[in-house]
């Protein structure tokens, strides 16, 4: 996959661009809070129309400006995405027609991101994981996005009825979260069961020497009927735990109470791994997401370095160069604030300056 | 304020229509005679003063009970539910259906803090448990999550009275609106309903 045109209008301390994307891509230099980061995001909004650092829409536009506005072409496909404050409306085109659905758009761009802060997959609490299969999954899957904001509509709504005490009206939403709920956790267990080999794998090409495992793990309220995520045992579960969720005043057991359990040597990473073993799991879990874009989307994603390489040792940062010549063939986005923290098999493309939100060629 | 800039706001609070299509609906208005202009003002008086909730279906009319329900060539044995009364209008586009209808008011939505006792269901409870004349109800809310809910609520409800209880088949477009969907799809959709299980 290839980006071959950028424009954006005011986005985040971006003002205005309107770029040639370079075949192999390019290195963005600049000092930190200049905009390469924000540069990247700007291309990653094609991918899911969502910032990716989970900022809402109109944190995105610039100050003062009532929306932003975002471009690309991509092969034969060109994709465009704006958003207005006042009306918080987003319009979403692809090819020239505005997408009614915005998972008919999902997936037309591939990217993956690389970034220091990727190391709260890891060490973080269980919604940074879930967030990340989520992504990985609606990018991949193109049924899983809307099966997706179903579970999470079901949830909302009932969470409502639990609140106004009513649970009769709560119990008219377990059908739907049910059937949301078993897909999902289907989708989720299939997908760890088909790369938690290859997460192993990774690790140890990394220079983890020790086994590392990644499981899925269902929340509580599931006990001794892990494994069976069919609508009737989600039913089930919902009727068992009614009384503490209108207690609570919140739905206690479903798909959104799960987690990634990710271990070395059978020992949580989360709470007993170093920072390296963390930042090597979270490395990993990034070139599964684009071994996992090109196993499905038949193309190997773009890759977005947002200035990850300083903080390897040369020997993690030759075996991490290494697997991404393999994983991620296509272009590549670099940003970095120094040249001297590029590594030299990265550095063979076009280098721009990025300061106050302006890029210099 | 200025009457241009009263109207103006009232106009800015319709459905669909922002400030500045507001501004320019209003300009049209001054250019237009003042005999336009008092016809427009009183057709509004009268959907205050004449038009009603009909006690039988819910749908707004002049006459209680409405067109639909007063006229005998419909079969009154089948009944379409539907959320609002303006999917009435888009159901009769087809020109396909000759049953009556019952307008719930909306749908299932604790987020809007909308429960099943602020929909017309009771109402609807009681025309089917009424003499056993109604042979079939078509549920025919919206194919969104909540549209479908609130079918399946009324099945629950409408079950002990042994009525046939039929759901239309929504591959309607985006957000399963039938307001928004044409006459043809909606006479597939009717045509091609199924019977609710249990
Ligand atoms: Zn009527």
């Amino acid at each position: 996959m290839r980006l071959s045109q950028l424009t954006v209008r005011q986005f985040r301390n971006l003002a205005s661009l309107d770029l040639e994307i370079p075949e192999p891509g390019v290195v963005i230099i600049g000092e930190n809070g200049q905009g390469k980061t924000n540069f990247l995001e700007a291309i990653y909004y094609l991918v899911l129309f969502r910032s990716l650092r989970g900022a809402k829409d109109r944190e995105l536009v610039r100050f003062g400006e009532p929306g932003f506005f975002v471009a690309a072409v991509a092969g034969a496909h060109r994709v465009t995405a704006g958003y207005e404050t006042a009306t918080r409306r987003k319009k979403v085109t692809l090819d020239g027609s505005e997408m009614s659905k915005l998972s008919e758009a999902v997936g037309t761009i591939l990217a993956v991101p690389f970034s220091p802060a990727d190391v709260s997959l890891v060490g973080g609490g269980p919604s940074a994981r879930r967030r990340y299969l989520d992504v990985v999954l609606s990018v991949s899957e193109p049924p899983y996005l809307g099966r997706l904001t179903e579970l999470k509509t079901a949830l909302k709504q009932r969470n409502a009825a639990l609140r106004r005490g009513r649970p009769e009206e709560a119990r008219a939403f377990d059908g739907p979260f049910a059937r949301a709920a078993e897909y999902v956790t289907a989708t989720r267990r299939r997908w760890v069961e088909r790369w938690h080999e290859r997460f192993r794998e990774l690790c140890r090409a990394l220079g983890e020497p020790s086994a590392a495992g990644l499981r899925y793990r269902t929340g509580e309220g599931t006990d001794g009927t892990e494994g069976t995520d069919d609508a009737d045992a989600w039913c089930r579960r919902l009727g068992a735990r009614m009384e503490r969720d209108l207690r609570q005043g919140v739905t206690t057991v479903g798909p959104h109470r799960d987690d990634l359990r990710l271990s070395l040597a059978g020992r949580d990473l989360r709470i007993y791994g170093s920072a390296g073993q963390q930042r090597t799991a979270a490395i990993a879990l990034r070139v599964i997401e684009a071994e996992t874009l090109a196993a499905t989307r038949g193309a190997a994603p773009i890759a977005l370095y947002d200035d990850v390489f300083a903080e390897l040792d040369e020997n993690r940062q030759a075996r991490l160069l290494e697997l991404i010549r393999e994983a991620l063939p296509g272009q590549a986005i670099v940003a970095a604030p120094r040249d001297s923290e590029v590594p030299a098999a990265l550095f063979d493309r076009p280098r721009w300056q990025v300061a106050g939100g302006r890029l210099d060629r | 304020m200025s009457a241009i800039d009263d109207v103006a706001a009232e106009l800015a609070r319709l459905p669909g229509i922002g400030k500045k299509t507001a501004t320019r609906l209003t300009y049209f208005l001054l250019k237009q005679p003042r005999s336009a202009l008092e016809r427009l003002a009183e057709a509004i008086t009268a959907l205050g003063t004449r038009v009603a909730a009909c006690s039988v279906c819910g749908n707004w009319s002049d006459a209680d009970p409405c067109g639909i329900c007063a006229d005998a060539r419909r079969d009154a044995g089948l009944v379409c539910v539907v959320e609002e009364a303006s999917d009435i209008a888009a159901i009769e586009r087809s020109g396909e259906y000759r049953g009556v209808y019952h307008v719930l008011g909306g749908h299932v939505s604790p987020l809007d803090g909308i429960g099943p006792e602020d929909l017309r269901i009771d109402p609807l409870r009681a025309r089917v448990a009424n003499g056993g004349a109604v042979r079939e109800v078509i549920l025919a809310t919206n194919a969104s999550l909540e549209g479908e809910v609130t079918a399946t609520y009324v099945r629950g409800v409408l079950e002990p009275h042994g009525v046939k209880v039929s759901r239309i088949a929504l591959g309607l477009p985006v957000g399963g609106d039938l307001e928004y969907a044409d006459g043809l799809t909606i006479a597939r959709a009717l045509a091609a309903r199924r019977e609710m299980g249990s």
